[in-house]
């Protein structure tokens, strides 16, 4: 029995499991363009979505990967108790915003923007793989610039940077006002 | 009426503190009153329960705030010699710093949405199988050298510290000359006379009150309680006349 592209791709993400394959390890083990993997890839990841299916395909950072949906979450637990899940505290989440939105960036902005001293955070956000470094800037002193890595893509669900969301603009309230009141 | 305490802890630093006092005073941020800011903050300052625990930062914004109504009090003068620059009102600049921190504060509540979401979503681990039956499989094939195991293990070795953060204990036993006399008095009486320095220290035990304990047997020294000679190199003591005196 000849199974269909679809199915044999199908078959690969779910023995890759959380590592995820890319499209063009999938191209390059069925020797078939990329391309046209990717037109299919385009295709599954929406049938997936439907509500006849416990789990997604996702892709972060180039790979794809499948994942369960979060409403089987909570039976999940039912079965078998879960370790505690992860947290990230208000100043983690500030500062990985701060760098994700205004990467490559130095300690200084962070700081400035924050209005509190980030070193240590820095440092905590760096053991736990969700920022790294990325070269020096070429002002005084020549700090160094951080960045997100595809850890943290994965984590918060981005297929890559432009899939974050808008930041907030706040207007004032009248726009209009005149110069000689 | 129960009144909240809210605690400095309860903010990420001084712009979360005062975009907290401009809500809660309903202040207009695009045109704030930044002399009723800084009484709302210095008031905050002052109700915190424990002053010394405030952070530089919220010290140095406290500064700045005041530096501005300061220079609002004193009357302008333009200074000839100064050059026609470019200057940022430091009023509009704080608007400014606080709103581009409201942005992200609002977008990292709208990214902890998708974090905690995606924490709901697992994925299984690789299939082990696959790696065993393939060793020139790439997960295996690495080209690594010496500099990389060593980074490896250094990121390692860090992550293991901010893990598993040693416990930081610090203590101060402060001790006054006057209560370490009062000590010595006590000690000297059961010493064999003549008694030396190290006698005299046994107790002590750290650099501090070693210290402390000179500046006593000095000070005993002078109210004549106690009288030291020095004999082969080696200081002596003995109970001084007015021994018994003051004890």
């Amino acid at each position: 029995m000849d199974l269909t592209l679809k199915a044999l791709i199908e078959g690969i993400l779910f023995v890759f499991g959380e590592e995820g394959v890319t499209l063009q390890q999938i191209s390059d083990a069925l020797a078939i363009e990329p391309e046209q993997i990717k037109s299919i890839l385009d295709e599954m990841i929406p049938q997936y979505m439907s509500e006849d299916y416990g789990f997604e395909l996702v892709v972060s950072n180039d790979r794809y990967k499948f994942i369960s949906k979060p409403a089987v979450h909570d039976y999940v637990s039912q079965i078998q108790a879960q370790t505690k899940s992860r947290q990230l505290s208000q100043s983690a989440l500030e500062t990985l915003a701060i760098i994700a939105y205004r990467q490559p960036i130095t300690r200084t902005l962070i700081e400035e923007i924050r209005g509190v001293g980030c070193d240590l955070m820095l440092k905590k956000l760096q053991a736990i793989d969700l920022i790294r470094e990325a070269g020096r800037s070429d002002s005084v002193g020549k700090p160094i610039l951080y960045e997100v890595t595809e850890e943290f893509l994965d984590l918060f669900k981005l297929m890559d940077l432009s899939q974050l969301p808008n930041l907030p603009t706040f207007q004032e309230e009248s726009t209009e006002s005149s110069l000689f009141e | 009426m129960t009144h909240f305490t809210v605690t400095l802890a309860a903010f990420e630093g001084p712009l979360d503190l005062m975009l907290h006092l401009i809500k809660e005073k309903k202040l207009d941020l695009f045109d704030l009153n930044v002399d009723t800011l800084t009484e709302q903050y210095i008031a905050f300052l002052d109700a915190v329960e424990n002053k010394l625990d405030i952070a530089s930062e919220y010290l140095s914004e406290l500064a700045s705030l005041i530096e501005y109504k300061s220079k609002k009090c004193l009357p302008q003068e333009p200074n000839p010699l100064e050059v026609d620059e470019f200057q940022e009102d430091p009023k509009e600049a704080l608007i400014r710093r606080l709103l581009e921190y409201q942005r992200f504060k609002e977008v990292s509540q709208i990214l902890n949405d998708r974090f905690v979401m995606r924490q709901m979503q697992i994925a299984k681990p690789i299939e082990k199988t696959v790696l065993e039956q393939s060793p020139e499989d790439s997960l295996y094939n690495i080209h690594a050298d010496q500099g990389d195991l060593i980074k490896a293990m250094q990121k390692c070795l860090q992550r293991f510290t901010i893990t598993h953060p040693s416990e930081v204990r610090i203590n101060k036993v402060e001790i006054s000359i006057e209560y370490r006399t009062e000590q010595l008095m006590t000690s000297i009486s059961n010493l064999r006379e003549p008694f030396t320095f190290e006698d005299m220290t046994q107790d002590c035990e750290d650099v501090h009150m070693l210290i402390v304990t000179f500046l006593s047997i000095l000070e005993m020294a002078r109210q004549e309680t106690l009288v030291f000679w020095v004999k082969k190199n080696e200081i002596r003591f003995k109970r001084g006349s007015k021994y018994g005196f003051n004890a």
